[in-house]
Formats: C-alpha cells, structure tokens, sequence
C-alpha cells in the first residue's frame, strides 16, 4: 500500500473519501459537497498547466465526470483522495493542453511562487501541513538546475523541448537534468 | 507485452507523474500500466510524492458555469454506466451464483450456528455469511452486527498470496457486483464504507476475487472467485414459533 499524503489533515482525508464514496453510490448532493471542496485547488492546478480560464474549465468539467463515473474505484485506490483527483486533473490537463503563443513563467524558486501563505495562524491544520511535506525538503536538496527543470515541468506541464526552449539550453542536458534530479529525489523521498 | 528493465519502468514511471513523457509514449505507458499493477504503484507512489506540490499552489475559484455544466452533463447521461470493457462475463451471470447449492448454504447454517453459540451474548447480527470454495472448504466468515461496519474473518488463510490482494465483494440480484474493499488473508478486517448498508441491500452473495495488488484497478472483478457463500439476512426478532 501506499503511504498517504500527509500533507493534508487526516479529518479532511476521510471526508473526502467519505464524499467519494458517496458519490460512487450516486448521491449527486455528497458529489456537489465534494465539488465545492476542491474545485479551487484543481482548478488551480489545471490553469497553470493549460493558462487559458476557458480550457482549464474543460478541464475541471471533464475530470469531474470522471471522478463521477469512477468514483466507485476510488474504493480500491491505493493513494488519498485528494492525490486521486489531482492525477484525473493533471493527466487530463496534460492530455488537451494546447500553447500556441507559450509564454513561460520562471519557476527557479518554485516554491516560493503562487504558493499558499505559509505563515503561521489560528488554523493548526495549516500548521501540521508545513511541517510534514517532505517533497518540498528533497526539492531543495537538489541543485538549481535540476530544480528549475522538474518545476517547469511539473507545474507548467511543459515537455523536454519546452524545457530546453524555454532555458535556451540543448534538449538533451534538459533531459539528463531531469532524469538526475528524479533519481535523486527518488532517493530522498524513499530515505 | 511487458517493460521488464526495472530502471526504465522507474524511470517511466516518474516521467510519466512529471508530465514529461508525453504523445504516444504516453498512452503506450497507460496501456503498459492497465496489465501491471506493479508499474500501477510505481505511478501511484509518485503521484504521492508530488501532489502534496499541486496541492499547494493558491486556489482559484472556478467560474459557477463549470457546476453547471458539470450537473447537466450528469443529468445527460442518466443512471451511472455500468463499468464498461471488464470482465464480469461469470460474475454476472446469475445462474452461477444460484449453482451455489444445498450444501454450502447447510454448511453455512452449521458454521453459523456455532459460532453463534461460541460468542457471548451480544446485540444479533444483521446479516451473516460462510464464504467457501467449491470444494466446501470454510475460508471467510462475514458478519454485519450494526450499521455500516461489516466483520471479515479469515477462518482458513491461504498459504500464499504472491503479492496479490483478495478483494471482498456482494453480488446483487441484479447489476455488477460492488466492491466492499481489501481483506486482509489472516485474522479479522473490518470494512467501514460510507453507504455500506445501500451497498449490502438486495445482495444474495458475497465473493472473494483474486485481484493485483490493491485491489481491482477497474472497480469491477477481474481475478478468479477464491470463495463465495449466500448472505443470509437475519430477521431482526426471532421468528414465532409456528401454531
């Protein structure tokens, strides 16, 4: 099995699940609940792949019938709800995402970019969160270039040669910093 | 066909979770992971890993039109499809699970009873079942005593799983059978679903599939039947005794 998130509380967890099990029963009303708690992230999520609001709608649309339609296998998943429906986001993202005109955001500090507040408030949930993501430690262990490659990738969903384009640098040392650098997060985040 | 060189499925693996690997090597990588639940994890584990940096990034408010749009396309496609391309050829063809004979229902009545009469005395079950194979052997006994939570005892383990998970499920009168999750091959599981008991009405079996690791990647049986036995639905006083 694998290890679940961390990242999320395990109360918010288990009421997803609960909202996915529901909904693979077909309670339309637990399907709405479970909408409306993660449609900013996902859509977020969708928008820094595809850029365009419209296409990331798409997006959102179509990931959410087929969470609908397989939500009775979510059951059986191996990872935690919100993992599940980030990778239906992400894969279906990846599959329709269309540049014409690429404009690329720089993602060197990658986790300094767009991401949550992280300083400390009221709310504990967010305070257990920033302690327990391992990836974001392993991220930084890797050096700039590594770094800077697997960020444009991962949030941008740009390929090898966008990689390359993007940094002026030939495909293949994008391609070999990509593949080190994974390697080498695989290491840390089995360690 | 397989990808049996473990540095290239590891590789593929993560690229694939980073969005690299892109075009055909994609969808040729997607049907590679549909035959092998061992790449399947692969991707699941670093989809672990890297959502948590998903996750993260500032929320943005869909516009309300994407619900609607979602709500109608719902609407659109009526009832949920049934799950499409798996095979359910055996399980769902009804005259088999009606080939379960006297026998095994006798022998679920025996092993019941005694078990029964082994506890002390608690609040009666809902429903029961004795899950044997073929051969009458008792391997499961399954038991609801409230709402919502159902009782999986291993009674007789097998020997080995060989890296593979046995998946309980209930069969209905009528539809594709509905997955109550993972047991585990020793000692007692307790499966806690949301919607369980909608999930048990109208079911005349419970089965134990042999699936990969994790249960069934397509949400319906695609291994063997290990095991099966009539659900008998306890009457929730005792009968009268006739006049």
């Amino acid at each position: 099995m694998a290890t679940m998130s961390t990242q999320i509380p395990t109360a918010v967890n288990e009421r997803l699940a609960a909202l996915l099990a529901e909904a693979g029963l077909g309670n339309r009303s637990a399907f709405a609940d479970l909408y409306e708690a993660t449609k900013s992230k996902l859509f977020a999520v969708s928008l820094r792949i595809v850029r365009e609001r419209h296409i990331a709608e798409e997006v959102l649309q179509d990931s959410f019938v087929n969470i609908w339609n397989n939500a009775t296998k979510y059951a059986v998943a191996q990872s935690a709800p919100m993992t599940w429906m980030t990778a239906i986001v992400r894969n279906r993202s990846l599959d329709i995402v269309r540049r014409p005109f690429l404009e690329i955001q720089d993602e060197e500090d990658f986790y300094a970019i767009n991401m949550e507040d992280e300083r400390p408030g009221p709310d504990v949930q967010l305070a257990a969160r920033r302690d327990e993501v391992k990836i974001e430690r392993c991220m930084k262990g890797l050096d700039g270039e590594q770094q800077q490659t697997i960020a444009l990738a991962f949030f941008q969903g740009l390929s090898h040669s966008e990689v390359a384009s993007h940094l002026g640098k030939p495909l293949g040392t994008v391609k070999t910093h990509i593949r080190r650098g994974l390697l080498k997060l695989k290491g840390c985040l089995e360690s | 066909m397989k990808l049996s060189n473990l540095e290239l499925r590891s590789r593929l693996a993560s690229e694939y979770v980073l969005g690299t690997l892109r075009g055909g090597a994609r969808r040729r990588f997607e049907d590679y992971m549909k035959a092998d639940p061992a790449l399947r994890t692969l991707v699941v584990n670093w989809e672990t890993h890297l959502s948590p940096l998903a996750e993260r990034l500032a929320p943005v408010a869909p516009h309300p039109r994407v619900w609607t749009k979602i709500a109608a396309r719902l609407a659109h496609a009526g009832e949920k499809a049934p799950a499409s391309g798996t095979k359910v050829s055996l399980w769902m063809n009804l005259s088999f699970w009606r080939g379960l004979g006297l026998g095994a229902s006798s022998l679920a009545v025996a092993l019941v009873t005694a078990m029964l009469v082994l506890k002390p005395v608690e609040q009666s079950p809902i429903l029961t079942a004795v899950l044997a194979e073929d051969n009458n052997v008792a391997r499961v006994f399954v038991e609801q005593q409230k709402s919502g939570l159902l009782m999986v005892k291993m009674v007789t383990p097998w020997k080995t799983m060989n890296g593979m998970s046995l998946e309980l499920w209930v069969v209905p009168k009528e539809g594709p059978p509905r997955s109550l999750g993972v047991i585990n091959n020793t000692g007692e599981t307790r499966l806690a679903l949301v919607g369980m008991d909608e999930k048990l009405s109208g079911g005349l079996v419970f089965a134990i599939s042999k699936e990969p690791l994790g249960g069934s990647p397509t949400g319906q049986p695609t291994g063997s039947v290990m095991c099966k036995g009539a659900i008998a639905h306890m009457p929730s006083k005792l009968p009268r005794a006739p006049i």
